[in-house]
């Protein structure tokens, strides 16, 4: 494409229309989801949920987001300025590389990139970054431990997640999505070959998120709100907002790696690909409501003692299998 | 295309150097640990732009992901506030040492391409993961084996220098 005197490349033309739509499509997915985990919620404890605002409190959404809007934005004395603003952005920035290699459907996808799994793997540890900074630059002891926490749970459990995606990328013999799920067939998808990689990822995934019953990092009994309890207004809700694209984005890797990806017995398409998505997202939600928190010493254990040995051997035997069959 | 290449090979010397001034800089560790980061992302930006993804996103993975966040976690361990040893304002012959620090790697450096200029490709081309993997296997096992090594040694000490602590205590 030539505008002027550069020729632009067609990838970066696809690239910028793709951040367009993914502003689009985070934003629609925050303001859903919060209305889906409180419905959700309210069902779980057997209540109605929100139920004013709108029908069914469908608007709920609508009028939280006008509110925190409306907040003052607020920073403690001493905190460090720069920091204690660039973290939430920081936090949400990198969700837009996440989605680019992301395949939704045969023919929607941003870029078909060769290393896509790398590149989601390489910028997902941005966000532990910026939840240190947040924790740090609030001066604030319980952003602090809610920080400590998040290092130690994330860096655990990255590795058995990685271990798990290897070894599915070892089946396939590509780091590449699309080609992962062009590969899968219309039923046989990789959790059939490798159940234990999928529950070591589904585990791993909602520890890497913060998700309850693995949220120590914002554990709000203990901790006010962990690393953003300072956070007041929009720089509360980009967290939220990063939060809950992060889990978008491993409902993602997990039902292109795992689960086929768009593939479906019949009418194959994007649509097979946010259902499952979405119904992962459910299980998420379940999850979070119906199981207590574990405690930190539980929390590590389960993964140094138990999810990296097994992600290991599951890693060995699939190179064994792979090298054999 | 050339004018676009051009652009992105600004903007990533001007990350590296911004987050180097930065890091050497800053009035207390965190806003330098910052900084290193900032230089970090710049040279995996380098990296993309020399065709090599796969180094690029590695280096995103181990040193941002996994070593910047490790040297946080020392960083909060030792209680540095906002307002740390380094903020003390520094003499004007400091300044001048560092300045000079700085000249020496920049004038034996340019003398070195200058008089001997080093033969590259005008287009980068791509290297497979599988020739990368292949090379790191075959005729660079050693290299890399040896490197391993060291890392294991620099942990091994310190794991002593912490030990060593907590006795005298």
């Amino acid at each position: 494409m030539n505008i002027g005197p550069i020729t632009v490349p067609i990838e970066l033309v696809r690239i910028m229309v793709a951040i367009l739509a993914f502003s689009l499509f985070i934003g629609l997915n925050g303001v859903i989801l919060v209305w889906l985990e409180r419905k959700v919620a309210g069902h779980v404890q057997r209540r109605p949920g929100p139920y004013e605002v709108g029908p069914h409190g469908l608007l709920q959404p609508v009028a939280d987001a006008l509110k925190l809007i409306g907040k003052q934005l607020f920073i403690p004395k001493g905190a460090d300025k720069i920091l204690f603003w660039a973290a939430p952005i920081l936090s949400f920035l990198p969700v837009f590389l996440l989605l680019i290699p992301m395949p939704f459907g045969p023919k929607l996808f941003a870029l078909d990139v060769d290393l896509g799994l790398l590149l989601i793997l390489a910028f997902a540890g941005v966000n532990v970054l910026a939840i240190c900074l947040a924790g740090w630059s609030s001066r604030n002891k319980w952003s602090l431990l809610g920080a400590a926490r998040a290092v130690s749970q994330c860096v655990a459990y990255e590795i058995p997640m990685l271990l798990s995606l290897l070894s599915v990328a070892f089946m396939e013999g590509t780091l590449n999505l699309t080609q992962i799920v062009n590969q899968q067939e219309p039923w046989l998808w990789n959790i059939v070959y490798q159940p234990l990689a999928f529950i070591i990822f589904f585990v791993c995934a909602v520890a890497e998120t913060n998700r309850c019953p693995f949220d120590l990092p914002e554990a709000e009994s203990e901790l006010t709100a962990g690393f953003h309890t300072e956070y007041s207004g929009m720089a509360f809700s980009m967290f939220m907002l990063a939060e809950y694209s992060y889990i978008i984005v491993v409902c993602c890797v997990a039902t292109a790696v795992f689960l086929g990806g768009w593939h479906g017995p019949f009418y194959p398409g994007s649509w097979w690909f946010l259902g499952k998505v979405y119904a992962l997202i459910l299980v998420f939600m379940w999850l979070r409501w119906t199981y207590p928190r574990v405690r930190f010493d539980q929390l590590l254990n389960i993964n140094w003692k138990w999810l990296l040995p097994l992600s290991l051997l599951n890693l060995f035997v699939t190179a064994f299998l792979v090298k054999v069959l | 295309m050339e004018i676009l290449a051009y652009a992105a090979f600004g903007l990533y010397v001007s990350i590296i150097a911004i987050g180097g001034v930065i890091a050497v800089a800053a009035g207390n560790l965190v806003r330098a640990l910052v900084g290193l980061i900032m230089t970090l992302f710049g040279v995996a930006g380098m990296y993309l732009l020399m065709a090599a993804p796969v180094m690029a996103f590695m280096q995103l993975l181990i040193y941002v992901g996994a070593v910047a966040v490790l040297i946080f976690i020392a960083i909060m361990l030792v209680r540095t506030g906002p307002d740390g040893d380094e903020t003390t304002s520094r003499s004007g012959r400091q300044i001048l040492y560092a300045l000079l620090g700085l000249a020496a790697p920049a004038v034996i450096l340019s003398s070195v391409v200058v008089t001997n200029p080093v033969e590259s490709f005008s287009t980068p081309t791509a290297v497979t993961v599988k020739e990368l993997g292949k090379g790191l296997l075959g005729p660079y096992t050693l290299a890399f084996e040896l490197i391993s090594v060291v890392l294991l040694v620099a942990m091994a000490g310190a794991v002593l220098i912490a030990f060593e602590r907590r006795i005298s205590k």
